[in-house]
């Protein structure tokens, strides 16, 4: 027999108290587990939303959307004042275009017509007209019907592959090949997995565009089919090719944090002129994402506190109940020779053995419980929020609109794809917060026990 | 050997004084069995708690085996309770959970003695006293008042104590019983030349004794 002997054995002394403070303490801990995952998984969700769609402003021509409007394209030399602004972590730069099928009757659906138009390719797109191309095809061209039309591929040039929002693509994963360097003015592309199949590409292959052979690096998938009929090549090939040197349709500015989105929307209006630019931040769409998700961080920060204190106040007055109950008890001890400190050590053994074994217990009803609990939370938080389904009935439009498209989908997808990440850390931080709730436990309690008299054994009952 | 001189104890409640031990001066040679007799209140319990270090005296010196125990600190009384003293209750005062083997090794074990070493002294020292091998490892709720008393007297001998101290060791007991364990108590102080003094109220207990005390108010009357 030894410390550790009677510390385990004492716990198990009263069989009933035994279950039930576990049960009740392995409820606290389970809540306080659920809380912890919680705060945890929303403060990644925050991070995410933040870093992912929430840092960047779109700076757009002023009147011109895409292929639609009217004003001036941006040049290199806006894209490098922008640069020089504080807090831009990076500005990338993108210029589209529209390959028309080489002999297709139809103008170069806009883009400026020109006798020696250039900009034709010999493949085919996906995406068949439909009621809304040729509605666009009649307000360019005025026809009413034309028999060989098809759909122009758009084409797009960027500085950097890492902006989904540049290539309107919602993810860009290579189907096959490699990514091409964007820095470069080769002519290489990634083709979209679409146009790769309409018209039987494999990465090697060429292509001819601008009446130049193109060499495809990689076929992707950029997640939507919008992105997937396109085709995506170094900014500065495009702007060679197209004829549009130094001129840029859009710029997506990257903010080292979404805290400065404000700051930097105003500093890129004035260097460029309020006139000469429109400038679209997802501030607000952040914020409205945000928000519940803060609102769960503080309630589970709130019941993280408040469980692990509840749990330390259960095992705290437990052991002060004992200690209380064994006074003589521990006048015996003292009064055969025990040293306070070995008394403490057995009342702690036992606390611990308490502690540890209501932690098992929170930690199966935390794993069973955390998912569950989480949704409630975040039900409960966002119905106030507005969602990617507003957001998505924005309408057709140029790169801009797209992004806040995708950008409300993106907020709306960060609260529904919630889900508390279980793992093998759980067990450690269980235990950790049991460790912390027993010694607290038994803190006072041993306090107590200095200063039981060793005479308190003479006392007749 | 035990020599009390001018040992007194007051205990203070808000203003109020009260005299337990008043100015007590005594001595017993190693080996005897003494008694200390006297009413109920008389200061009994407080003076036998004085000798055991379980608690301080106001003033006067205790000296056991030549060691003044009223000048040490606390950690040397713990040393002193677990080597030189072993205590006999009037409720045996056993740990309900351990049993009677478990009982006592629990002084060994605080003075470090080994566990196999522990286990054959408590064995040794259970069939002393006279409690069967069969009921070593009983708890105390499954033993008779007698075999409590029993074991805690082989707990209390359990580390070769100078003096063991009774307090009322056969309170709880029949006239039978009592009689068992008050000659098993004399036979050990001639045995293991211990020196043992027992508080009681009885008169038959302090006849058999070789020296007794009366108490009355605190003081020793004779």
């Amino acid at each position: 027999m030894g410390v550790l002997s009677r510390g385990i054995k004492n716990a198990f002394r009263n069989t009933i108290r035994t279950i039930s403070i576990t049960f009740i303490l392995g409820l606290s801990i389970a809540m306080a587990l659920i809380m912890f995952l919680a705060l945890q998984t929303v403060n990644m969700k925050i991070q995410n939303v933040k870093s992912s769609i929430g840092n960047t402003i779109t700076v757009s021509p002023a009147g011109v959307r895409g292929f639609e409007g009217g004003g001036e394209l941006l040049t290199s030399q806006n894209a490098t004042d922008l640069a020089s602004i504080d807090h831009v972590a990076k500005v990338i730069q993108t210029t589209s275009d529209r390959l028309r099928l080489e002999g297709s009757s139809t103008v170069s659906f806009g883009r400026e017509s020109t006798t020696n138009d250039t900009s034709t390719t010999n493949l085919t797109s996906p995406t068949e007209p439909g009621s809304f191309g040729n509605r666009q095809r009649r307000s360019e061209t005025g026809e009413t019907a034309a028999t060989d039309f098809a759909m122009p591929i758009q084409v797009t040039g960027t500085n950097d592959l890492g902006s989904l929002e540049s290539v309107n693509a919602s993810k860009l994963d290579l189907t096959s090949g490699e990514k091409i360097d964007p820095a470069t003015s080769e002519n290489v592309a990634l083709v979209g997995k679409d146009v790769a199949t309409k018209n039987n590409l494999s990465v090697g292959q060429s292509f001819r565009a601008y009446n130049k052979d193109i060499t495809i690096k990689g076929i992707f998938d950029g997640g939507n089919t919008f992105s997937n009929a396109t085709i995506i090549m170094p900014i500065k090939t495009i702007q060679l090719l197209s004829g549009q040197s130094d001129q840029i349709n859009s710029m997506i500015v990257q903010v080292d944090s979404i805290d400065n989105i404000s700051l930097v929307s105003n500093a890129i209006k004035t260097k460029l002129g309020e006139d000469k630019v429109d400038v679209t931040s997802s501030e607000d769409q952040v914020k409205s994402t945000i928000t519940p998700l803060e609102n769960i961080k503080s309630i589970s920060l709130y019941s993280l506190f408040g469980s692990l204190i509840a749990g330390s106040i259960i095992i705290l007055l437990t052991m002060i109940m004992i200690v209380r109950e064994r006074r003589r008890e521990i006048g015996v001890l003292k009064a055969i020779g025990s040293s306070n400190g070995k008394i403490m050590a057995q009342f702690t053994v036992e606390s611990l053995v308490l502690t540890f074994m209501s932690s098992i217990l929170g930690i199966i009803l935390g794993v069973i419980f955390s998912n569950p609990v989480l949704k409630v939370l975040v039900n409960n938080n966002s119905s106030a929020n507005p969602s990617g389904a507003n957001l998505a009935a924005g309408g057709p439009g140029g790169r801009a609109m797209g992004a806040v498209m995708r950008l409300g989908n993106d907020a709306g997808n960060a609260l529904r794809d919630i889900h508390a990440i279980v793992d093998y850390r759980i067990m450690l931080y269980g235990l950790a917060a049991a460790i912390v709730i027993a010694i607290i436990g038994s803190a006072i309690p041993s306090f107590f026990i200095a200063k039981v008299r060793p005479a308190e054994v003479m006392r007749s009952e | 050997m035990l020599k009390v001189d001018k040992l007194t104890k007051i205990f203070e409640s808000g203003d109020q004084k009260v005299g337990a031990v008043k100015n007590i001066s005594l001595y017993i040679p190693d080996g005897v069995f003494s008694t200390i007799i006297g009413k109920s209140g008389s200061g009994k319990s407080t003076l036998l708690s004085l000798l055991g270090a379980l608690d301080k005296p106001t003033s006067g010196t205790i000296n056991v085996d030549s060691q003044d125990i009223s000048k040490m600190n606390d950690s040397k009384l713990i040393k002193y309770r677990r080597d030189k003293i072993g205590f006999i209750f009037q409720n045996y005062n056993l740990i309900p959970n351990l049993t009677a083997l478990e009982n006592v090794t629990l002084p060994m074990e605080f003075s470090g003695i080994k566990k196999n070493d522990r286990i054959v002294r408590a064995e040794k020292l259970l069939i002393e006293v006279g409690l069967t091998k069969d009921k070593h490892n009983r708890k105390p709720s499954r033993l008779s008042g007698g075999e409590q008393q029993r074991v805690a007297i082989a707990r209390a001998l359990s580390n070769k104590p100078k003096l063991i101290l009774a307090d009322e060791p056969t309170g709880n007991l029949d006239s039978a019983t009592g009689k068992v364990i008050i000659d098993l108590l004399k036979n050990l102080a001639k045995s293991e030349n211990t020196t043992i003094v027992a508080v009681t109220h009885d008169h038959a207990i302090a006849d058999q004794s070789k020296i007794t005390f009366k108490l009355k108010d605190g003081r020793l009357i004779n």
